[in-house]
């Protein structure tokens, strides 16, 4: 474990960390666009320079090894100086388009400019022309003009997907990234090209002119897209959802994350959601608010037979939801008739060994705890011949979030139309839900980025995740909506103190609330 | 602010302040009555006021030389908007030198406060503060201004221009 | 002093080309000599040569070899080729004349490095020395002397010809590797150094062709004899390209130390007619630039070069008489260095096409006077930030002829045409 001074700070190291490393991690702040801690060193910004004691020339952190007693300093006029500069050569040919620029707000040239910039171009000739917009396949946009060459994105496609659709193509300042000859870029994970892009030079074309960055807010989560559950950042306004990012995390899923979760953010927004309850009687649908449903709901379960209710379960709730549910089941209306509706049996075991699984659903292991925890092994088939032969009457069934992923939806749903009350709790709108005849309740619920809750990946990794915003708000978890259908009510919490104790001060607070909510300029997150 | 009070012997004598108020009343009224062109009254609104070219009144959103708008959709009038009364709507163009256009651009008249930082920070200068200020209406829905209204109104006539062309921008090199 | 033959003795027969020619004058003689010795001996004698690499940078040739692992990973012995230096054209004559001399001097090289696969890295646009040798390598190979068992000592070597598409950073020995390897030519990040991970990740020796033809000489007459010629610290005989405004432009062989001034007066026969000496590029085109006076005083060795702040690169000189205008020159350099670098470093990729532009804005009567400390303040942040050297080879010529030749650069500036020529860009070019 080598030791090493950094700006002073005295440091210990894992040997055969490069400086940059080491720096990173010790908070010092180091400009740097080629260097990412998952892919290789390419050493080609040349803005990571540091300055070692004993050599007179400064150096590249990303490139040199850490060694026993090495003094370095990032600090000094002399890298101040070759910092400006290197920007300033990256700067001379990039255009002026931030206005316009996705990427704008969150810019690696932005943040360093702010810092190292020069602030008086003495670049008086005229640009160098590339090609702008340039189509590189289903999902991401190139601007050749705006790249700066850092070949972050090359290096992922050879080392990460191993796909090798990108490369540089010509020589010196007309060099450009470019896809080889009949290729696109078109993997799975094509779109993680544009996370590390430190300019606006890749862009997404799901999120593309939808919002400028600074009217976001991010908050981290699970993804709900498969039983990896990488660990993203969604980005939300109060419109709804714009993007999700992934966000590190070296037991899951590192620095990636494949496109297909990318989409989950949408069927979260509005436009996708059930936002009122919806019940089916003899005089056809009405409208509600969703606790009233509930409610009525529960007048329905609590007159039926304990041996005619049932219970369906998708495994996109959280661990939380499913417990609370399923005991609400088992001790209030003593029946355990619970099932798992499994939506994707054949492709349940695929990997394909980088991030996507066949199980499509973020908390298949959670659902199967909570089942044996309560000792339920019920099959599907008995809950068909239950309902074939009708001794099934109440069906409650609770989701999924993600409809895309259940293929079978339409057949199941029609399958359990033939029980006699059907109470189906379910986020978003679904065609097939609104053709159903008979007695039914639609109950919205939260999506998973509307709650607190648990997610227990393929690994049997237990990951805690927090509430981002509300996007439905009338909307009820599964934990409510088994409260009010055993017909209790809602215990609003009570926080402990209403009131901030005396000796706080006001603003303190708001800081706080500001560092949340506001708009915070992000330079770390290159 | 603090008031000051004076409670002067001098202060009670009222006489001389009302008449010097009175003299400045009739030196306005002879003024007028003998000097109506300077008169500083208007018979509004069968007269009205031309304000300088400066003065900061109603949007008007600025055209390219083909009749289509400058705007590039950057948002930064309505991030630096203090009264949040600009919403656009981005979309890609099918032109890839203009790249980004907005295909809607609405100004809430009513919540505007004139301040004119939107042309402040315009890149292109796409909006400008114009000259017209009266604009009344009956109906709540006419003051929400979009892009028929802020760029195309029968008043501009086809539309604002602006001295510099992109291709002539693209040409010098900017 | 005059020139010393030591490679180019037999230069000017044809039939030194072929197999026989060359046995005929002593020719594969010291290679069954060598392949008796033990490597290191071998090694061990070429570091007491002092022999310095003959490609541009000068480090010496058996320091480089003794940094090679001592593990039993295979290691390649690659011969750069590549001559891509603009003045420079000694490589070439060496593979037309004498191909076999450089085949001898990598047999017996690899055999000193322990290296049983070479390479012999040619530029694309060298067709003729590419076939005489193909034309060697089939000679050898016939005769025994290349692949399984050579001569009888259990050795084996092989060895091919690889040509390159002419780029000028395949010069660079790391670049040269990638392209070897073929991938895009750019060279890689040092540390690991070829000698630890080169060619296909394993060791790798890369020499000149010239360096690699003296071994030969050094194994045969040992040393000591090598060291006759030459300073102490530069020792030997080397090749250099003598172009420019001289009467007899061409290649001589000189030892080191010789004076510049006799090189270009004596051997190359002085100046035109008429003309004046008014600077010399004494490395090829990225070495600093000598004036008049400063090439009085230079001698052609390493450090004598070094203490004038040029180098002795790879032995082009070229000498430039008062007819040329620097400003010209400089535009023509400049070019040349923004359409080869690789782009990969960002300073080299945007500072030499930058430079590119302001002196052809100058040149083309666009400049302003800031514009010339504006190609110092450039060209001094591009020296030594990038990852090989091509960036400081493109720095270092425009800092020394701005600096040594400013007022003409101001009056090129002011008056928008040339003050030598006395006519503008287009005039001089049309």
């Amino acid at each position: 474990m080598p030791k090493c001074t950094i700006n002073g700070k005295e440091v210990e190291v894992k040997e055969g960390t490069s400086i940059i490393k080491a720096m990173v991690d010790s908070g010092e702040r180091i400009a740097h666009y080629c260097w990412h801690d998952g892919l290789s060193v390419a050493g080609v910004c040349r803005l990571c320079m540091v300055e070692i004691e004993g050599n007179p020339r400064v150096q590249i952190a990303c490139n040199t090894t850490i060694t026993e007693g090495m003094k370095i300093n990032n600090t000094s006029d002399k890298v101040r100086d070759a910092v400006k500069w290197g920007l300033d050569f990256h700067l001379i040919n990039h255009p002026l388009d931030c206005p316009i620029c996705d990427q704008a707000g969150e810019c690696g040239l932005q943040d360093q400019y702010m810092e190292y910039g020069k602030y008086d171009p003495e670049m008086a000739e005229h640009k160098q022309k590339k090609h702008k917009v340039v189509d590189l396949g289903p999902t991401v946009v190139l601007d050749s003009e705006r790249c700066i060459l850092c070949s972050r994105c090359v290096r992922f496609t050879e080392e990460v997907s191993k796909t090798n659709e990108l490369g540089i193509f010509n020589r010196g300042d007309r060099s450009e990234i470019g896809t080889h000859d009949g290729l696109e870029l078109n993997n799975k994970y094509s779109l993680n090209t544009v996370d590390i892009c430190p300019v606006g030079a890749l862009t997404s074309k799901d999120f593309r002119f939808r919002q400028r960055v600074w009217y976001l807010k991010d908050a981290e989560t699970v993804c709900n897209g498969c039983s990896t559950g990488c660990n993203i950042k969604a980005y939300y306004n109060r419109e709804g959802f714009f993007r999700v990012k992934p966000s590190y995390n070296e037991k899951v899923n590192g620095h990636w994350m494949c496109d297909e979760g990318r989409d989950v953010y949408k069927f979260v927004n509005q436009e996708h959601r059930l936002l009122k309850a919806q019940v089916r009687g003899a005089a056809g649908w009405t409208e509600m608010a969703a606790g009233a449903a509930a409610k009525k709901a529960s007048e329905v379960l609590k007159a039926a037979a304990a041996d005619s209710i049932a219970l369906v379960l998708t495994a996109q709730y959280t661990v939380e939801e499913y417990d609370a549910i399923v005991s609400t089941f088992v001790n209030e209306f003593k029946t355990k008739k619970i099932f798992f509706w499994i939506n994707n049996k054949e492709s349940f075991d695929e990997f394909d060994g980088l991030l996507i699984r066949g199980d499509k659903n973020p908390n298949t292991k959670g659902l199967l705890k909570v089942l044996e925890k309560h000792g339920i092994t019920a099959t599907w088939n008995e809950l068909s011949a239950g309902l074939a032969s009708g001794s099934v009457k109440t069906v409650v069934v609770a989701g999924p979030e993600n409809q895309a992923v259940f293929k079978d939806f339409a057949e199941r749903a029609k399958e359990l139309s033939k029980a006699q009350n059907l109470i189906w709790l379910q986020a978003g709108k679904n065609e097939a839900l609104m053709s159903l005849t008979g007695n039914v309740w639609l109950i919205p619920t939260k999506t998973f980025v509307e709650k607190d809750g648990t997610f227990i990946n393929f690994a049997g990794l237990e990951q805690k995740f927090k509430k981002v915003t509300t996007v439905v708000s009338e909307a009820l978890t599964l934990t409510e909506a088994s409260l009010l259908m055993a017909g209790k009510n809602l215990a609003i919490p009570t926080a402990a103190q209403p009131f901030m104790p005396n000796n706080q001060r006001v603003d303190q607070v708001e800081l706080e609330a500001r560092k949340k909510n506001e708009f915070v300029f992000r330079r770390g997150s290159l | 602010m603090s008031v000051m009070q004076n409670n002067s012997e001098k202060s009670k004598w009222y006489l001389p302040g009302v008449l010097g108020g009175m003299s400045i009343t009739m030196k306005h009224l002879l003024k007028n009555l003998f000097n109506q062109k300077k008169m500083m009254t208007l018979n509004y609104p069968e007269e009205k006021y031309e304000y300088s070219p400066r003065f900061k009144g109603n949007h008007v959103l600025t055209v390219k030389k083909d009749g289509s708008l400058r705007c590039t959709a950057c948002m930064l009038c309505a991030t630096n908007c203090p009264a949040e009364c600009i919403k656009i709507t981005a979309a890609e163009h099918n032109d890839h030198t203009v790249e980004k256009f907005p295909i809607s651009y609405e100004i809430d008249i009513l919540r505007c406060v004139f301040c004119g930082y939107c042309e402040e920070a315009c890149p292109v200068d796409a909006i400008r503060l114009g000259p017209e200020w009266q604009t009344p209406g009956v109906n709540g829905a006419n003051f929400i201004y979009d892009i028929n209204h802020l760029a195309y109104r029968p008043n501009l006539k086809g539309g604002i221009q602006t001295h510099v062309d992109d291709e002539e921008r693209l040409k010098s090199g900017l | 002093m005059s020139e010393v033959k030591v490679l180019t003795e037999f230069y000017h027969l044809p039939e030194f080309q072929t197999l026989a020619g060359y046995k005929a004058k002593g020719g594969y003689e010291t290679l069954p000599k060598a392949l008796k010795m033990q490597p290191q001996a071998i090694i061990d004698e070429v570091k007491a040569s002092g022999l310095r690499g003959r490609g541009g940078a000068g480090f010496p040739t058996g320091m480089k070899w003794g940094f090679l692992p001592k593990n039993g990973e295979p290691r390649y012995l690659l011969c750069n080729a590549d001559e891509g230096e603009p003045g420079t054209f000694k490589d070439r004559m060496m593979m037309e004349r004498a191909p076999h001399q450089l085949i001898e001097g990598m047999i017996i090289s690899a055999f000193a490095v322990g290296s049983n696969k070479g390479y012999i890295y040619v530029r694309g646009e060298y067709v003729y020395p590419i076939e005489c040798l193909y034309k060697a390598l089939k000679e050898a190979y016939d005769a025994g002397l290349l692949g399984k068992n050579i001569l009888g000592s259990g050795f084996d070597f092989d060895l091919d010809v690889y040509r390159g598409a002419g780029a000028y950073i395949c010069g660079e020995e790391t670049g040269m590797i990638s392209s070897l390897e073929g991938l895009k030519g750019q060279p890689k990040l040092k540390p690991p150094f070829p000698a630890v991970q080169g060619y296909l990740r394993k060791p790798t020796i890369v020499n000149n062709v010239e360096t690699l033809a003296a071994v030969t000489y050094i194994v045969r007459d040992g040393a000591a004899t090598y060291r006759k010629h030459g300073t102490e610290k530069s020792a030997g005989t080397k090749l250099f390209s003598l172009s420019g405004n001289v009467m007899k432009p061409g290649n001589y062989e000189v030892p080191l130390g010789y004076p510049l001034m006799d090189l270009i007066m004596k051997e190359g026969g002085g100046m035109k007619p008429g003309r004046r000496l008014k600077a010399v590029i004494p490395g090829g085109s990225s070495a600093p630039v000598l004036t008049a006076e400063e090439v009085g005083k230079a001698n052609l060795d390493y450090e004598s070069l070094a203490g004038l702040g040029t180098m002795l690169g790879s032995g082009a000189v070229i000498v430039i008489d008062d007819s040329q205008c620097m400003v010209d020159m400089l535009g023509v350099l400049s070019h040349f260095y923004a359409h080869e670098s690789c782009g990969q470093c960002t300073p080299c990729r945007e500072g030499t096409g930058w430079l590119n532009k302001i002196l052809h804005s100058i040149l083309e009567g666009r400049g302003r006077l800031q514009d010339i400390d504006l190609l110092i303040k450039v060209a001094d942040n591009m020296k030594g930030k990038t990852i090989c050297a091509l960036s400081d080879a493109a720095a270092l010529p425009v800092l020394s002829f701005v600096t040594k030749f400013r007022d003409e650069f101001e009056f090129y500036v002011r008056e928008g045409r040339s003050k030598v020529k006395g006519t503008t860009y287009a005039e001089m070019h049309h």
